[in-house]
Order: C-alpha cells, then sequence, then structure tokens
C-alpha cells in the first residue's frame, strides 16, 4: 500500500473500528443487558429483510420509546412512525439473526444517508447492533427460531444500472450520459451545453472553424453552408452488422447494402465527405444525384468520424483534385473577406473531414427549388478517345458509352450484382476512326463501386447507354472504384462536349483479330476451319424455360429429364454443345487460333447436326469459310503462338 | 418495497465522496468507513489502485470510452462504461456467478477515480478501442 495514501488511511480506521466491534460485541454476550447508555441509540423494529449481494437490508419502523414498556398486544405497526432502511453487513446479520417483527437497538457511530429519489433513510455503519429480546416467552421463541432458517429474499442487481456522478439537472442527459460522464469534477462542460433544439445559431460558412471549434461531439446547434458537389453511395462496411441479416451485407430483396454520401465545399474551398442514411442499391440512388448535385445545403447535427489525409484516401482525393481548382473564387481563412482577397489560386487540399450523422436517421431536407451554386462544378464529360489520350495517372472522367459485352468474374459464390466485371464499351469517338486506337474499350468495374439495380438489370439484356460519372483513368485503364456512379439517364448539367457523341451512327464494330490483339479484350475474327479438337466436344440438354444446364433425370420415369429450378419436368430440352475449332484466319496468319463455339451460331449450327446425327465427320467440315464472329480474347502467347477465344453474343 | 436498495446507497456514497473531494480534496476519510460498509473487502484494495493512478480512460474518436486498469500484479484489466463489467476473475466469481458484490475492485476504483479526478486520459483510434475489446473476449475463450 502506497504510505500515506487513502488505503493505508482505510486500513487503520479499519483496524480501530475492527478492535472496537469485537470488543463491543464481547461485552454484550457477557454482559447480557443493554447498555445503559442510550443517547444516540437508534431503537427500530424490523418489518421486511431481504438480500443484496451480502448486505442484508431491513425495511424498519422506527420506535421512539424502549418497546419494553409496551405490551406485546401494543406491538401494532404504527403507520405514523418513520420508516428506515437499515443496513446489515452478512456479519452482523449472522449475529443478530433478525426476523421481521424483531426490536434492534443500534449503538453509534452508526451512519445516516438520504438518497436522491427516495424519503426513506438509510441507516449504514451498523456494526454495533443487538437484538432486544422483549420477554421470557420471545426468549424461549428465539431459541425454537434459532433452529429453523429463515428464507429471505435476494435481490439480483443489474448490471446494466451504473452509478451517475453527476448532478441531474437535465433530463436529456439521462438518456444518453452513460459513456458522457467527465472523470475530472472540475470539468462542466457535459451539464453545461444543454440542448436547445429550437435555438441554432447563425449559420456558419466554414467547415474548418467549426470542426476546430466543437471538438468530436459534434454540433448540434451550429449549421454550416455548403455545397453539394457530389453524390454517391459507398459500401457498407462490416461494422454495420445490426442492420443486416446474417453477416453478409445483403439484403432479402437482393440489393446491396450501401451508404449515402455528399462531397460537399464550403466557401472557403475546403471538402467533407458527409455520410448520411443507408439505403439498399435497390433505392434510387439516381434520383438523389440528379434533385441534389450542385445545390447549397445547411449542415447540422453531424458529428466528426475521421479527418483524413491524401496519402490515406487516394480515391476520395482523386475526386477532390477532380473538383479543383474552384470555378469562382473562394474565401481566403482569416482575412476579411474583400473580394481581392478571394482567390482560385490555392494549392489543393490536403487533409479532409469525414462527417456522419449525429445519431439515428437523418433525411437531408435539400431545397430543390433552389439555385445550383456557382461553386458546383459539374463532371466534364469526354469522348472515349480524348480519355484514352490522358497522360495522367489516378485521373477522375466522365463520359457516355454503349455497352456492348459484360463478362463476369468467375465466382460463384458472389451474387450476380456484386461481382466484379468488365465492360465492354465504344462511343463515336472510337468507332469512327480508322485505326490507331482501338474501337472498344474495356471498363473495370470493381465490387467496391455500388450499382443500383436499375443499371444492374440493364447491363444483363440490352445494349444500354450508360453515363460513367468520375470513373478513374490510369495505367492504361478505365476502373469504376468508390465514388464512381452508373447512370442511365442524362444528369441535367454536364458540360456540353459530350452531348452527341453517344450517338452510334451505324452498327458497332469490332477490332479484327490481329497481331495486337490482347487477352481479355474482344474483337471479330473470320477463317477457315483447319482443326477440330474431338477431345473436348461435349453436348448437353438445357431447360428450355429457364436455360438451366445441370437437368437431373426424374426419380420417378428415369427416361425423362428434371429442372430443379423450374421444379418441373423438361419435356423438350434444347441440346447445348461446346466445341474447339481451330480456324486460320488471315488477319493473323501466324498464330493457332482455337475457338471455343458454344452458342447456336454459325459455325455451330453446321456441326450441330454432324454430330446429333451421329455421322460425325471431320472432315466435312475443314474448309468451311467462318463469317465475323465475335469473340472474347481468353489468351495470347507467344511461344506457342496461339490466341485461345470463346465466341460471344453482344448485348 | 420492490426495486434495490444498494445500488442507490452506492451510488449517493460515491457522490458524496465526489462532492467532498472538490470542496476540501481532503474529505475523504469521512466516507472511507461508509465504502468500507458498502464495499466490504473490495474498499481497501480499490483505493490502493486510486492512490496509484492506476485507472485510465481510453477514449475514441466516435466518443466510445472504456477504462483499463492495472491490477496489482501487473496485468491490464478492462472495464466497460455503459455497464459493470470487468474482466478480472473476481468479477466473474463475486459479482456474476455468486452475486456477493456489486462491484470488484477494479470497477470500484474506476468510481473511486472519477469522483476524485484521478482518472488518467487516453485517446485511441476507434480500431484500437475495438482491438481490445476482442483481445478481451479472445482470453476468455
Amino acid at each position: 500500500l502506497c504510505r500515506g495514501g487513502l488505503a493505508e488511511r482505510l486500513c487503520r480506521l479499519q483496524n480501530r473500528e475492527r478492535s472496537a466491534i469485537s470488543f463491543w460485541r464481547h461485552q454484550c454476550i457477557s454482559d447480557d443487558k443493554i447498555p445503559s447508555d442510550k443517547s444516540g441509540v437508534l431503537i427500530v423494529k424490523i418489518l421486511e429483510i431481504f438480500e443484496e449481494c451480502t448486505i442484508q437490508v431491513a425495511i424498519c419502523q422506527q420506535l421512539e420509546q424502549s418497546p419494553a414498556a409496551l405490551s406485546p398486544e401494543d406491538a401494532l405497526i404504527n403507520a405514523e412512525e418513520p420508516i428506515l432502511k437499515v443496513l446489515f453487513t452478512r456479519e452482523t446479520a449472522a449475529h443478530l439473526k433478525s426476523r421481521p417483527q424483531d426490536v434492534i437497538h443500534i449503538y453509534p457511530p452508526w451512519q445516516k444517508l438520504l438518497l436522491q429519489n427516495s424519503d426513506v433513510p438509510v441507516i449504514m455503519n451498523t456494526y454495533f447492533s443487538q437484538k432486544v429480546l422483549l420477554s421470557e416467552h420471545s426468549e424461549a421463541r428465539e431459541k425454537t427460531y434459532g433452529l429453523t432458517k429463515m428464507l429471505i429474499k435476494k435481490n439480483i442487481i443489474s448490471l446494466a444500472q451504473t452509478f451517475r456522478l453527476d448532478d441531474l439537472d437535465d433530463k436529456l442527459h439521462q438518456e444518453s450520459s452513460d459513456n458522457q460522464v467527465p472523470c475530472a469534477p472540475q470539468t462542466h462542460n457535459n451539464s453545461g451545453s444543454k440542448q436547445h433544439p429550437s435555438a441554432l445559431s447563425a449559420v456558419n460558412d466554414s467547415l474548418l472553424e467549426m470542426v476546430e471549434s466543437q471538438g468530436a461531439v459534434g454540433w448540434r446547434e451550429v449549421q454550416v453552408r455548403v455545397v453539394i458537389q457530389r453524390v454517391y453511395c459507398l459500401p457498407a462496411r462490416e461494422g454495420h452488422r445490426s442492420h443486416t441479416q446474417g453477416n453478409k451485407p445483403l439484403l432479402s430483396n437482393g440489393g446491396m447494402f450501401c451508404r449515402l454520401c455528399l462531397l460537399v465545399q464550403d466557401a472557403y474551398g475546403m471538402f467533407s465527405e458527409v455520410q448520411l442514411q443507408f439505403l439498399s442499391s435497390t433505392d434510387d440512388i439516381e434520383q438523389y444525384c440528379r434533385r441534389w448535385e450542385g445545390k447549397s445545403y445547411c449542415l447540422a447535427g453531424m458529428k466528426i468520424l475521421q479527418r483524413t489525409t491524401r496519402g490515406r484516401a487516394l480515391g476520395l482525393f482523386s475526386l477532390i483534385d477532380s473538383l479543383w481548382p474552384p470555378v469562382v473564387p473562394v474565401k481566403v481563412p482569416g482575412q476579411s473577406q474583400d473580394s481581392e482577397m478571394m482567390t482560385t489560386n490555392l494549392p489543393p487540399p490536403s487533409f479532409c473531414y469525414i462527417l456522419t450523422v449525429q445519431s439515428g436517421e437523418i433525411h437531408v431536407e435539400v431545397d430543390e427549388e433552389e439555385q445550383i451554386s456557382n461553386l458546383y462544378q459539374p463532371p466534364a464529360v469526354h469522348g472515349l478517345k480524348e480519355i484514352l489520350g490522358i497522360n495522367g495517372c489516378n485521373e477522375r472522367c466522365s463520359f457516355w458509352a454503349q455497352v456492348l459485352y459484360r463478362r463476369l468474374q468467375s465466382k460463384h459464390s458472389v451474387p450476380v450484382d456484386q461481382r466484379e466485371m468488365l465492360l465492354f464499351v465504344t462511343d463515336s469517338t472510337l468507332q469512327n476512326v480508322v485505326h490507331g486506337i482501338p474501337k472498344v474499350v474495356a471498363v473495370s468495374v470493381t465490387a467496391s463501386c455500388v450499382l443500383s439495380m436499375e443499371v444492374t438489370e440493364a447491363l444483363s439484356a440490352g445494349s444500354p447507354l450508360v453515363f460513367f460519372k468520375d470513373a478513374l483513368w490510369g495505367n492504361g485503364r478505365i476502373i469504376c472504384v468508390e465514388r464512381t456512379v452508373l447512370l442511365l439517364q442524362k444528369p441535367l448539367l454536364c458540360s456540353a462536349a459530350g452531348a452527341d457523341l453517344s450517338e452510334l451512327t451505324g452498327p458497332v464494330r469490332l477490332d479484327e483479330l490481329d497481331s495486337t490483339t490482347q487477352a481479355n479484350s474482344i474483337c471479330a475474327l473470320r477463317g477457315t476451319v483447319v482443326g477440330v479438337n474431338e477431345s473436348t466436344a461435349f453436348s448437353w440438354p438445357t431447360c428450355n424455360r429457364c436455360g438451366n444446364g445441370k437437368l437431373e433425370l426424374c426419380p420417378q420415369d428415369r427416361e425423362l429429364l428434371y429442372c430443379n429450378q423450374c421444379s418441373e419436368v423438361v419435356t423438350t430440352p434444347v441440346l447445348k454443345m461446346q466445341l474447339e475449332v481451330f480456324l486460320s484466319c488471315p488477319s493473323r496468319s501466324q498464330s493457332t487460333v482455337k475457338v471455343k463455339v458454344w452458342h447456336e451460331m454459325t459455325l455451330f449450327v453446321l456441326l450441330t447436326m454432324l454430330l446429333f446425327l451421329q455421322t460425325y465427320e471431320v472432315q466435312s467440315v475443314l474448309g468451311k469459310e467462318v463469317g465475323l464472329l465475335n469473340c472474347y480474347v481468353h489468351s495470347v502467347t507467344s511461344h506457342p503462338n496461339c490466341v485461345v477465344l470463346e465466341e460471344i453474343v453482344l448485348l | 418495497m420492490d426495486g434495490s436498495t444498494l445500488p442507490a446507497v452506492a451510488e449517493e456514497l460515491l457522490r458524496e465522496i465526489k462532492k467532498a473531494f472538490q470542496e476540501t480534496s481532503q474529505g475523504i476519510d469521512i466516507f472511507s468507513s461508509r465504502l468500507k460498509f458498502i464495499f466490504g473487502p473490495s474498499a481497501v484494495p480499490a483505493l490502493d489502485l486510486v492512490d496509484q493512478r492506476s485507472v485510465t480512460r481510453l477514449r475514441a474518436p466516435s466518443g466510445r470510452t472504456l477504462y483499463q486498469v492495472l491490477g496489482s500484479s501487473g496485468k491490464l484489466y478492462t472495464c466497460y462504461s455503459s455497464c459493470h463489467f470487468c474482466t478480472c476473475p473476481a468479477f466473474g466469481f463475486s459479482v456474476l456467478q455468486k452475486s456477493e458484490s456489486l462491484l470488484c475492485k477494479h470497477i470500484l476504483a474506476v468510481y473511486l477515480s472519477r469522483a476524485m479526478g484521478a482518472c488518467q486520459e487516453l485517446a485511441v483510434s476507434e480500431e484500437q478501442l475495438t482491438n481490445i475489446l476482442l483481445a478481451e473476449e479472445e482470453d476468455e475463450g
């Protein structure tokens, strides 16, 4: 124990008390008489007893005078007499063996404690207590009672019942104060800043000032005026399990769980990412973009989640960089705001605060009647040809494009709308060029780019025209990551350059297979059949209703096929076949070209008939011309010089 | 009478200690014996922990707090802010299993440190706080 410390002092005190108690008890037993000194003695009659932890709590009636003067018949509860709660330690209780109706004398130094919300005083430090026996009858009764064990009710105390050390003068604090009690008694900040939901102070225009003055607790009363530069959805993190079923951020309607976010900018040019309510990808994310982008909004009730820097949040800062420098002059902090002082010549931001809703859900109320702010920078739309020519890395770019083909990553455990995918897109700037640049470009969509249900459906059927907002260009590739938004409808405001680029004037043309063709691209080819890979040829029946390729034999009738997706017998299955053919292509004459054919198309139809009729004669197929076939390039190798492709159907 | 008595008594006691400490920073002696009466054998060890400034309050940017108490054996125990919970074995035994005490000495030390302004303060990241909580789970398991 520390010398001179509180513990040591209590120890010494305790030792003194202990000897006094044992001495006193000794005296009681030997004398068996009520000590003559009656001053300060508390006389109580026990009405009820229960136990809490090891303390015995006795609800008692305080008696004015010694009950020896009263006859047992008069010992009725007098409602006028004050009620007390007397606490006894386990040791004292064992010594007393008290029961209801017993009278106890409590000798000083007992202590009285008054509780906040209760009228009943509590008596403690009742070490020096003695039971008083009223008469000879009771003595005998006592001896019999002593043999039978009395059952005392035990109250179990909840662990959730914590102690509040502050004064509770504000009811609002009670609800949320459990985690917020300050430990140093001198700080009164929490009790001082009461909540005044109606009294909002003047609207401020600096995010930084608000953040620095309010600290991490949040700004309830303060409003900051900002411009909404971008609206997007971020995938919800693991931590929000309470909102999801099981451990996956998936909802029962098949949507993906995400969080609506805003990238806002204040009058000083400072940015902040604001995380709002949770959404599902089945919600109409597009409407938030359309209605909110470019408008002014007053931020209130926000809390600081994080302060992040350029090095730690490359994605966020690539978006911020695309909005820098500001289109109108911004204020300079700390200086009087003469118009000469405002500038656009500032270095790009190096840090950004991420804010979140203070508690519960917040519903952003953007006044849609409001004018678009001057500070708003709509996405700059370019043609794909221009984008491919950009020199930088990690540049955000926006463009319109026609999606020709979608290739999903092959993990089947992940649902369709959350897999990474490759979209092959084109626009008129690529289609109309003779040579030098590819006609079709691959856009990679990562799992962190949230796609709305609408967009996902459009991508699986038809050849949709999609607006890619704030995609990332770098290392010769376009990728859609967090904060990229894919839209089907034209945003209201874009720089007009991209207005007509989306219209394609003729049928889509793919690049033809040649020496520059790379893996993971699409191309068209023509050639002559020079061989068939007989070992990999096979056919299988599929359900004519749903296309399920895994049909089973019917348990009742082994001659029939059963589709367990439709839960019905398949009477007219569609036969699908897979075949690899070797072609000689004049456009890439040095290579062996192997094409996996598995759609009911040109070449395939020929071979189907042959195989079906069991007159499989490769000879009859050799030399046949194969017309323009659209393919996906699986791999290109130089030793051996081989290109492996797969026939595809464009959207 | 329904409802419990002991927690209200303990709470009042701690508030009085806090008030007394604010006023005199010495008035603790008056309450020592009361502490002993209510908290029994935990009182002296808890005060000892306070003397040694063993209680630290960890705070994450989200506002979530946690207490860590350096026990006499040198082991660090974690106490929650929102309910009475401590990772020490005595808590599991006396409080949870036997309901013999309201608190263990570590939780009492946390309250006393708060009342007397003897908490050390430490700002941590969300991740660090989570790791501390999860580490405790692993130990139990």
